[in-house]
């Protein structure tokens, strides 16, 4: 039992599951056009994203290359959705 | 005594000591290559969202938002499991890698299963992909998405083999299928944000 509890990856996914269901919860209340809560459920997607890469991925540990491509692609996807997004708005 | 091999002693590292790929390269290439195709889709998606706003609203409020949610719940958990596997490997801990990554593949397993429980009776209704362009994208998406899943689990059966059967198991075939399953679960993880959660 104290392997799970005192190991970083359990306490990665204890803050995946609260995170999403909070994003959950807070969408559930609402019908309508709402982009205060769509700008806030794609950052933690992708901030949910990002820590699925670094830490269950492992790449924190890997070669620069590949943490910046990472990086990049994340970036790149998550400012595209945001930006198309809110230009409809 | 000289020069060329005391050049190559003193070459520096192209690679920090510690820093290594977890998984073979290749999975690596394909890895990277899934997660820019999966982007091109999110921001056509977004686009023809933007443009037919109230449609895709009214429809997105019609999914399932519940087996959604539990959905993700459980590609996160089953991730975990994955990963404490790997580690376990890693620490020559193959018994207990063994029972955390048969824990991951039947808490995965329960992904397609309840997939088919949102899908069938929209289905059963009549709503298709040719509904309207929300559900084309709907079902493209998940569809395509479930592809992943589905051989995502194959992979995990593989893996599960080789830790049975090996004294000591080849960690970097282990790490590849580990890398694998969670780009499923990241996937995933923006899926459900665009398509179940924004408004």
């Amino acid at each position: 039992m104290n392997y799970f509890l005192h190991n970083t990856l359990t306490h990665v996914w204890a803050f995946l599951m609260a995170v999403t269901v909070a994003a959950w919860g807070f969408s559930q209340h609402s019908d309508g056009v709402n982009p205060a809560l769509t700008i806030g459920v794609l950052v933690i997607a992708f901030i949910k994203a990002q820590l699925v890469i670094w830490h269950f991925m492992e790449v924190k540990r890997s070669p620069a290359w590949l943490k910046k491509t990472c990086w990049a692609w994340l970036i790149v996807t998550a400012l595209l959705i945001l930006i198309f997004y809110a230009y409809f708005l | 005594m000289t020069s060329s091999a005391d050049a190559v002693m003193t070459k520096p590292p192209t690679t920090p000591p510690g820093s290594q790929l977890a998984g073979e390269g290749s999975m690596w290439f394909f890895i990277i290559g899934d997660l820019i195709i999966f982007s091109v889709y999110f921001v056509f998606y977004t686009w023809h969202r933007g443009i037919n706003q109230e449609l895709f609203l009214e429809s997105q409020l019609q999914l399932n938002q519940g087996i959604g949610f539990i959905n993700t719940l459980i590609l996160l958990t089953s991730s975990l499991f994955i990963a404490l596997g790997a580690q376990s490997v890693h620490e020559g801990e193959y018994r207990r890698a063994l029972a955390l990554m048969r824990t991951a593949f039947f808490i995965g397993a329960l992904f397609p299963v309840l997939k088919m429980v949102e899908w069938l009776p929209k289905i059963n209704a009549g709503i298709t992909p040719g509904e309207n362009l929300f559900y084309l994208y709907y079902y493209i998406m998940t569809g395509l998405h479930l592809c992943h899943v589905l051989l995502g689990l194959v992979i995990q059966a593989f893996v599960l083999r080789h830790l049975a059967s090996e004294k000591t198991p080849d960690a970097e075939f282990v790490d590849s299928g580990a890398v694998y399953w969670h780009m499923v679960d990241l996937l995933w993880i923006v899926v459900f944000a665009m398509f179940y959660l924004m408004r």
